[in-house]
């Protein structure tokens, strides 16, 4: 009976048929491209995946703050390992105070309290260690955070914490402006000398960036206590709120005339 | 779609991308700046700070060239929207928590900025846009001028085609 159909139905039949296999070739053809997608995506995957883990691999090495953890020499005299001290240790009240050498903001809180602070320090009242820190290194020209944080090191392994508060006063008498090249390693040796170092026991450990190393753990040890930004304060391991460089000296003051109980 | 329709995806392309090329060329010269300003958000558990430190630039970099050369379009324009989400979730919660640092989003170091709290509600909008425009991108992927179009043969092109 099938062999009976009019030629209209088998018209019908052979055109519904060739549709049917355009429709299979346009859907093999739509599998074909996505195939070809598929693996033209998955190759630029691989490739970018590849440049990413180099980069991440030339990043990682460039950071001297991570790995080879522990090396490097620190200054005879430090609190803590990181911290310059300046006055008895014996003194009721212990300001650690971080700063970075070409940061504004500290030259300015330095320059309210040098008298006050300096007096607390005398009379055996107040205790300050200083933890100097590079994070303003892109602040200068010649990396001058790090090699004056180093030259301090250096002046207080060589000639003691007196001379190095003397040497740590006088850089920020003397400091530099944000974007300058910083004070030459030449500058560094001389105030050093002026502080009462000798220059024969400064001059190439100041120079060589003997303690550089120091210098960035320390700022990485900062960083991981949470300290931000500089100057920050810490009394008792508080955190004194940053209004005004005159107000930061004010508070350091109300806690030293309360002879330490906050 | 309107004839300029597809322009607006172009548009975001180079706006997203050529944000995260810029964020991601400025924080390349300081890696352990990078690792600081990761930490100083208290977020991440040490373990991963310097890995998450080290890595973000770079990414940051492959996500916005992807972008603006409309390569891997929907893949890019995904974890560019993740990120984003990331971000503004970071920043909310540093916002939230009361502490004042720099997002550190085009580098820079963290310094004691006294109106830190006045710059997180445009920190936040910012990424915000950048979001919604990266979610654009995943459901549009398509856009003239980029190299999808000349790698990838679009799966409708032929049906749109015949239909004109």
């Amino acid at each position: 009976m099938a062999k009976k159909r009019s030629t209209a139905t088998r018209r019908a039949d052979s055109q519904a048929a060739a549709a049917r296999a355009a429709a299979i070739r346009r859907e093999q053809e739509r599998k074909e491209r996505r195939r070809r997608s598929l693996v033209v995506s998955a190759v630029v995957v691989v490739v970018l995946v590849l440049i990413g883990a180099i980069a991440y691999g030339v990043q990682s090495a460039r950071d001297s703050s991570t790995g080879s953890a522990g090396s490097g020499t620190t200054p005879s005299g430090t609190v803590g390992r990181y911290g310059v001290p300046a006055g008895s240790s014996s003194a009721p009240v212990k300001a650690v105070i971080y700063e970075d050498f070409i940061c504004p903001y500290c030259g300015a809180f330095e320059s309210a309290g040098r008298a006050t602070l300096q007096k607390d320090i005398d009379r055996g009242k107040l205790q300050i260690q200083y933890h100097v820190l590079n994070f303003l290194d892109r602040s200068s020209s010649t990396k001058y955070s790090t090699r004056a944080a180093n030259a301090l090191g250096v002046v207080l392994d060589s000639s003691g914490p007196k001379v190095a508060k003397k040497f740590h006063d006088l850089l920020f008498e003397n400091q530099p402006q944000e974007g300058s090249a910083g004070l030459t390693d030449s500058q560094l040796v001389d105030y050093a000398v002026q502080a009462g170092a000798k220059r024969s026991e400064v001059e190439s450990p100041i120079k060589d960036g003997k303690f550089n190393d120091w210098v960035v753990k320390g700022t990485d040890a900062a960083s991981k206590a949470h300290v931000t930004g500089t100057p920050t304060v810490r009394i008792n391991g508080k955190t004194l709120p940053v209004n005004s460089a005159q107000d930061l000296v004010v508070q350091i003051q109300k806690v030293v005339d309360a002879g330490g109980n906050q | 779609m309107r004839t300029w329709a597809p322009w607006v995806g172009v548009l975001a392309r180079l706006v997203v991308g050529g944000v995260w090329l810029v964020a991601g060329v400025l924080k390349l010269p300081d890696p352990a700046e990078n690792v600081r300003t990761v930490r100083a958000y208290q977020i991440l558990p040490e373990s991963v700070v310097p890995a998450v430190g080290h890595g973000l630039p770079i990414l940051e970099i492959l996500v916005g060239a992807c972008l603006v050369l409309g390569l891997l379009t929907r893949l890019a324009g995904a974890l560019s929207a993740l990120m984003q989400l990331a971000f503004v979730i970071g920043i909310a919660s540093v916002w939230a928590r009361g502490l004042s640092i720099h997002c550190g989003c085009f580098g820079g170091s963290a310094s004691p900025t006294t109106d830190a709290q006045a710059a997180y509600p445009w920190d936040i909008a910012r990424d915000v846009g950048l979001l919604l425009l990266s979610l654009l991108l995943v459901w549009r992927p398509r856009t003239p001028l980029s190299a999808d179009a000349l790698l990838l043969p679009a799966e409708t092109e032929p049906r749109t085609r015949t239909r004109t």
